[in-house]
């Protein structure tokens, strides 16, 4: 059980395991996540590569490479999205939920036109014509402020760049007006100068449309800008939860802090160089016991090794996993 | 589109002008002449004929007249055969191999396509094993062992089929194209296979899943053209191979296509006959390349630029 509880919960993730079964044994990618996601909500998810937080999304889509195995429940509109069978799941990906992915330049297909891709939903899912769909696709391309939009509809991907690519995939995912978006890295893979214009786009039409969107991304600047609330992630377990801008403003656990710690920033004075946490993110494999960010805490006391800490509520809404921070609430 | 075309029938042209040249050459260097046989051809006898054939003259001076004549669609008089011109002798024999080849080109593609899809959707399957094994059988086992298998088989112990030869008869055509085709088959299936496999792991598959689609339509609509792509490249060559006949298909089910010639003009030094047959397969390679590089950019628009 999940210490914050939401009444009017969107999405309900509990006891989310996600294992991905491979030569040298099993890894575990996600490990006991549970979270609630509101109607309209921004939660933003927060991680180094390798914190399984793209595989959270996955999980939700049905979307797990084959050898990946998920246990736990998913409530999505009172139905388990992880007990589901794939025929079922069709009736929910692409209508109520969609997804947004990292690599604009390979996420969408290089042989079709792009206002047929998006129209295809709307085809398949609200049984429009080719010419309505597609009058709708030229529509959504143009609010994701694509120049030109009727025309550039017919325009294959190859004749974009990451950016506008990126556009046409929030455009695609938007234009079934789904009540939850899954966004995976959206602006990993762009520009600098592209990913503010991207993240201001999508944050708009989802509030115009009272979308909710778990956000999972490595960039803090744009979850503090974005996001309501926000999960830390590390070795696949929930290290801290809470409210934006308290989190961002005092971190409670000590991963938290030196991720924070370890975010550039302009405007503070110029430290000689660039902060880091010490030692490797740990790399999936055997379970150890006790806390995956062990290894690498300075605060680290004996209990850190042998005993995994468990979730506690720290301050109203926020949790905190960490043998430390457990005594000071 | 057009201007795709005139590029390519001029390099075509060029391409058939620099094979025309290098045959004409390579094969005059090659030791013997038509007329060297063990019977004794007296000199004054070898010397007459080989004037009839201007064979007598320089190299470069034969070598202008067969591309003057060439230019005006003549070909030349075949030297085996006689009184049959080059023209002649291609021109009887292609119907059957061209028939018996299109119709070979066709059952290999939509058979090996299909396995191929099948076995890429089911890996590891009985239809995939089954697809694994035809495919070791076609293109592991010669065509000359299955041919004869096929014969005593088919015709001879079921006696559904007639051995071979040319009738009017749709079932003398069946062996001979399944023979034809198998090795094609096996190939394809294969191609088709891992090229359908690797197109599945696509970010643009997933987005696809994504979209509630349904798997099938994922499949036929979006992974499709990714997993045919490589059977069209290979489709150009192969059928400017396949429907030009092949001499152990025509010598084992007595067919008379142009495939033998291929052999036996060369064997026999008939030099107008070489330069033909050599002519024709280069053609055809240049006009289903262009053909398949068409097919391939409607396919694929990235390459519609280039």
């Amino acid at each position: 059980m999940p210490l914050i509880q939401m009444t009017d919960s969107l999405l309900r993730v509990r006891d989310l395991v996600v294992q991905f079964r491979l030569p040298e044994g099993d890894v575990t990618a996600v490990d006991n996540v549970s979270f609630d996601v509101a109607p309209g909500e921004v939660l933003g998810i927060v991680g180094e590569s390798g914190s399984g937080k793209s595989q959270i999304l996955f999980s939700l889509m049905g979307l797990l490479a084959g050898n990946g195995r998920v246990s736990g429940a998913a409530h999505f509109a009172g139905q388990d999205l992880l007990a589901m069978p794939p025929r079922a799941l069709d009736q929910v990906r692409g209508v109520a939920m969609s997804m947004i992915f990292q690599d604009p330049m390979t996420s969408l297909s290089p042989y079709k036109r792009v206002g047929d891709q998006l129209a295809e939903g709307l085809i398949v899912h609200k049984g429009l014509s080719r010419r309505e769909a597609g009058r709708e696709a030229g529509r959504m391309l143009d609010r994701v402020r694509i120049p030109d939009a009727a025309r550039r509809a017919r325009s294959y991907p190859h004749e974009f760049s990451g950016g506008m690519r990126q556009r046409v995939m929030i455009a695609m995912a938007l234009l079934v007006k789904p009540q939850l978006l899954l966004a995976d890295e959206p602006t990993t893979a762009l520009d600098v100068t592209i990913q503010a214009q991207i993240i201001d786009i999508l944050a708009e039409l989802a509030r115009e449309m009272g979308t909710a969107i778990i956000f999972v991304t490595h960039d803090l600047g744009v979850v503090a800008r974005l996001c309501d609330r926000v999960i830390v992630l590390y070795g696949g377990r929930i290290m801290e939860e809470g409210p934006a801008a308290p989190l961002f403003a005092a971190p409670a656990h000590p991963y938290a802090k030196g991720l924070l710690h370890a975010t550039p920033r302009i405007a503070a004075p110029l430290s000689p160089r660039l902060e880091t946490i010490a030692g490797t993110p740990r790399a999936g494999g055997a379970m150890l016991p006790g806390c995956p960010f062990a290894s690498r805490c300075d605060q680290r006391i004996d209990i850190c090794q042998t005993a995994q800490p468990p979730l506690k509520v720290i301050a109203p809404g926020r949790l905190s996993a960490c043998h430390l921070t457990g005594n000071a609430a | 589109m057009l201007r795709f075309l005139t590029t390519r029938a001029g390099d075509g042209i060029l391409t058939l002008a620099a094979l025309v040249t290098l045959t004409f050459f390579v094969m005059r260097l090659a030791p013997g002449g038509p007329f060297s046989s063990n019977r004794k051809i007296s000199p004054d006898i070898l010397a007459n004929i080989e004037a009839t054939y201007h064979l007598d003259e320089p190299l470069l001076q034969q070598f202008l007249r067969y591309v003057w004549g060439v230019v005006r669609f003549d070909f030349g008089p075949s030297i085996r055969f006689r009184d049959y011109s080059v023209a002649d002798i291609l021109i009887s024999g292609l119907p059957y191999s061209l028939t018996i080849g299109l119709w070979a080109v066709l059952v290999a593609t939509v058979t090996g396509v299909t396995l191929g899809i099948l076995g890429a959707l089911k890996r590891n399957s009985i239809i995939d094993y089954s697809a694994g094994v035809i495919a070791v059988i076609g293109i592991a086992v010669p065509i000359f062992v299955l041919a004869p298998l096929m014969q005593v088989y088919f015709a001879l112990t079921l006696r559904w089929l007639p051995v071979g030869g040319w009738g009017d008869s749709w079932r003398n055509l069946v062996l001979p194209i399944v023979a034809l085709s198998l090795p094609n088959i096996a190939y394809i299936s294969r191609l088709t296979r891992a090229a359908m496999i690797e197109t599945l792991r696509e970010n643009y598959i997933r987005t696809a899943m994504a979209k509630g689609i349904g798997g099938r339509r994922v499949v036929w609509n979006h992974a499709l053209t990714g997993a045919v792509l490589p059977v069209v490249a290979y489709l150009g060559p192969a059928t400017a191979a396949i429907i030009t006949g092949s001499i152990v298909i025509e010598t084992i089910f007595a067919l008379p296509g142009i495939g033998r010639h291929f052999v036996d003009a060369a064997l026999n030094r008939d030099y107008p006959l070489v330069m033909g047959i050599t002519i024709l397969y280069g053609g055809f390679l240049i006009v289903f390349n262009t053909l398949a590089d068409i097919l391939r950019g409607w396919l694929d628009p990235r390459v519609r630029n280039e």
